[in-house]
């Protein structure tokens, strides 16, 4: 030890203070006699016990220690700093100190709950923990917490119905919204929905949320846009957006000319296939932007739509752009994507007569293909067999483990709605498991009025298309017998998987997935909607299987952690980050590879290369710092050295 | 340690969002476990560079246990996978040194009190059983 480094040690005065935390510790610890202990190791300058440490009486006693003994290093040996780091980090900086100037020594959760048998042994190990803390102390450094800008907008990744919701709530709360949309329109799959109860069709939720958002002068929608970079970190994101081209400019209007001439015909994904549209098109009659949009993979550039054009709108030239956004927080409403049957997955595709709920849900739409008619295959069918939990339920190999939550009650409304129409129509309603939560249940109730007949299967029935119809055999769990029947037509019930994209977002936003591939929440019951990534919020079906009143709820309690965060005057972040000592750092880039955050970059500085840690970046998981060969590299609060104290500390027995 | 009964000395590696907090859990849980493992506390078990646990061997710890998130669970997206690729890196010198044995990593989350208290009670017995290390000068003195 240098002569610098030992005066500067001979100054440490450290206070210890061991909790009885009534009995739940010291009724195992000798709670005495570990304050003793604590009284003979270096640089301790007081030692107490008491029985609440974090009661009033208990932080008032640390306070006075701290002005009458001049202590500058606090032990608390008590339960874990889970539970009360931050409740004595703010009594030490009430009293003047540092608030990293502390340690916490967990003698509850790892000692006197989990030994209760062996109270000796319990004691000498709370005596072990709490030399750790010291030797820990003694090396702790004071920090300052890190404090950055925000920009007072938010950026809204997804216009379906929750990322409209989340974009309404924050224009009301008086934030600026940039919402983006991948595809040419908002509305996202609730759009394209015909009926989401008996009264609402998806088209008149859409068409009200769209009104809305074109009134707002504060939301800016981009469709056919992109996000391709997300830059900065939690209150000031620079978000890097591309925009498509849409090759029809707002001087379109919506004549239909150009969908007329063109000849190219491709299936109309927003019609889930059943019909086809041309390579120009509108999506549907009230989407927003009401512009027609070409598809430019499936349009050959005759230019006979730009021939017809009155308002000459179409410019086949036009080239994509990209934008750079000033944000101080996202939203993510990045939906998900239908389950879309393999190719003779329970007969799909080997027959039109086997189709999926989204497309039933097209042909019971007035706005759809057939007007709201049910035709199916050109025939009004007499039977329909549904097929439930197709995608979910690990039903067949392709299919995702979890029930997709939203399909049954979606289902049986239809099934309602087909009885009332349709009376005559046999309904059988085949499922694995039938989980029409919530008040949905009476939906259940009122389909076995209508006689719609429910039968169970385990192992996955076999489809088989046949001329004029489609044969079902399955066996069937409650009667414990074969079933074979003949319908008309078949509609599969199809589920909810991640959205298309989301291994590129997940990457860009460097939010963490789940085995499913959804999105995974910091943490489910503590921190719901937000991302473990800081700024960041989800909203909707991008972290699971949600039905439209579960994702638009979401939509509002994202916006509402979003505004939360944006009406900051500024962010403080954990200083416990990285930093790197120049004069020994050979910029080898070492540290930059192993950063989940790219918070490190290697710069050129006087001739040298040397690293630079990005501290807004930086979530100080100390890789880099475990990484770097030399020891340029440390991370606050978790130094080489402080490591060292607390090792040698519980390895050999003593402080260094 | 004449005398006095030998018991193995654990020094325990634990991340803060999974392992620290699935030992917190084994605690509120009242489950009871050997009192041999010595825990420290880092953000990451990314963190653990291969010095620090050669340093606990060196310093008296009879074995060391590191613990993280579950692969594709790391509160730091890829923190977990620089610890399993310089695990195994250690592991190999450790094995050349005869000390392999005497580390392991282990995959604990907040919600796994119960595999906590399985593998510390299984590491405890197994470094029991291997014995304290004893270096070469305690046993023939220094050359």
């Amino acid at each position: 030890m240098s002569k610098a480094e030992e005066e500067k040690r001979e100054e440490v005065r450290i206070g210890v203070y061991v909790c009885h935390c009534g009995i739940n510790i010291a009724g195992v610890v000798d709670v005495k006699a570990v304050a003793e202990y604590a009284k003979t190791l270096p640089n301790v300058v007081v030692a107490r016990d008491y029985v609440f440490m974090c009661s009033a009486p208990g932080q008032e006693m640390i306070k006075k220690d701290i002005k009458e003994h001049k202590l500058n290093r606090v032990v608390v040996a008590a339960c874990s700093p889970a539970m009360h780091e931050p409740t004595f980090r703010a009594v030490v900086e009430e009293a003047g100190l540092n608030p990293y100037l502390f340690e916490m020594a967990n003698i509850r959760e790892h000692c006197s709950w989990v030994h209760p048998d062996v109270k000796e042994v319990a004691t000498e190990k709370a005596k072990d923990i709490v030399r750790r803390a010291v030797a820990k102390v003694t090396y702790l450094e004071p920090l300052e917490r890190i404090r950055g800008k925000v920009v007072k907008s938010v950026l809204v990744i997804g216009g379906g119905v929750a990322g409209m919701r989340a974009a309404l709530d924050l224009a009301a709360r008086g934030f600026d919204v940039h919402l983006i949309e991948r595809r040419p329109t908002l509305g996202g799959y609730a759009a394209r929905i015909g009926y989401l109860d008996f009264n609402m069709r998806g088209a008149d939720l859409v068409k009200k949320l769209i009104e809305e958002i074109s009134k707002s002068p504060r939301i800016k929608v981009y469709t056919n846009a992109e996000l391709v970079a997300l830059e900065g970190s939690v209150g000031d994101f620079v978000a890097k957006v591309r925009r498509k081209p849409r090759f029809v400019s707002d001087a379109c209007n919506a004549c239909g000319e150009c969908a007329k001439v063109c000849p190219v015909e491709v299936p109309n994904e927003y019609e889930f296939g059943l019909v086809n549209r041309k390579a120009i098109y509108l999506p549907f009659d009230y989407a927003y932007p009401r512009i027609y949009v070409i598809d430019p993979e499936a349009c050959n550039k005759c230019g006979k739509c730009v021939e017809v054009c009155k308002p000459k709108a179409i410019n086949l030239e036009e080239k994509e752009e990209e934008i750079e956004i000033s944000v101080g927080a996202v939203v993510v409403a990045a939906g998900y994507r239908h389950y879309e049957p393999k190719e003779g997955e329970l007969g799909y595709k080997k027959s039109k007569r086997v189709i999926t709920l989204f497309q039933l849900q097209r042909l019971l739409a007035e706005d759809g293909p057939t007007k709201g008619e049910l035709v199916i295959d050109g025939v009004r069918p007499k039977s329909i067999a549904f097929v439930s939990c197709v995608g979910s339920m690990s039903t067949t190999p392709e299919a995702a483990t979890y029930c997709s939550r939203m399909c049954c009650s979606s289902a049986l409304k239809d099934i309602l709605r087909i009885k009332e129409r349709y009376p005559d129509i046999d309904i059988y309603y085949i499922y694995k498991d039938l989980r029409t939560y919530g008040r949905d249940e009476d939906l259940y109730w009122k389909s076995i009025e209508k006689m719609v007949r429910f039968l169970r299967y385990e192992e996955t029935p076999t489809v088989t298309p046949e001329d004029g119809g489609v044969t079902i055999e399955l066996f069937e769990t409650t009667v414990q017998e074969r079933i074979r029947l003949t319908v008309d037509a078949v509609v599969l019930v199809n589920g909810m998987a991640p959205p298309e994209g989301i291994e590129e977002l997940s990457g860009i936003l460097k939010v963490g997935r789940g085995p499913d591939g959804f999105f995974k929440e910091a943490h489910l019951k503590l921190r719901p909607v937000e991302a473990l990534t800081d700024g960041i919020f989800l909203a909707g079906a991008v972290t699971g299987p949600k039905n439209i009143i579960e994702s638009v709820t979401a939509g509002s309690a994202a916006a509402a952690k979003a505004a939360a965060l944006v009406s900051k005057d500024y962010v403080e972040v954990e200083p416990i980050t990285s930093a790197v000592n120049e004069e020994i750092c050979s910029g080898c880039g070492m540290c930059a590879s192993v950063c989940p955050y790219d918070a490190i970059s290697i710069e050129v500085k006087e001739g040298r290369r040397v690293a630079k840690v990005n501290e807004l970046l930086c979530k100080g998981c100390g890789a880099c710092a475990a990484t770097c060969p030399s020891g340029a590299m440390q991370q606050r609060h978790f130094t080489d050295t402080q490591l060292r104290a607390e090792i040698t500390a519980l390895a050999k027995g003593v402080i260094p | 340690m004449s005398g006095e009964k030998w018991e193995p000395k654990i020094v325990v590696f634990a991340c803060n969002w999974c392992s620290y907090a699935g030992m917190d859990l084994a605690g509120t849980s009242r489950k009871k476990y050997p009192p041999n493992p010595r825990v420290i506390r880092v953000m990451c078990s990314s963190r653990v560079s291969p010095e620090m646990v050669i340093k606990a061997l060196a310093d008296g710890a009879d074995g060391v246990l590191i613990t993280g998130c579950h692969p594709g669970d790391c509160h730091y997206v890829t923190g977990n996978y620089q610890t399993m690729k310089r695990y195994h890196l250690l592991k190999k010198m450790l094995d050349e040194l005869g000390f392999g044995d005497r580390v392991r990593l282990e995959w604990i989350s907040a919600s796994e009190a119960d595999k906590y208290v399985k593998v510390i009670t299984e590491f405890v017995e197994h470094i029991r059983k291997l014995g304290p290390i004893r270096f070469r000068e305690e046993v023939v003195g220094s050359p």
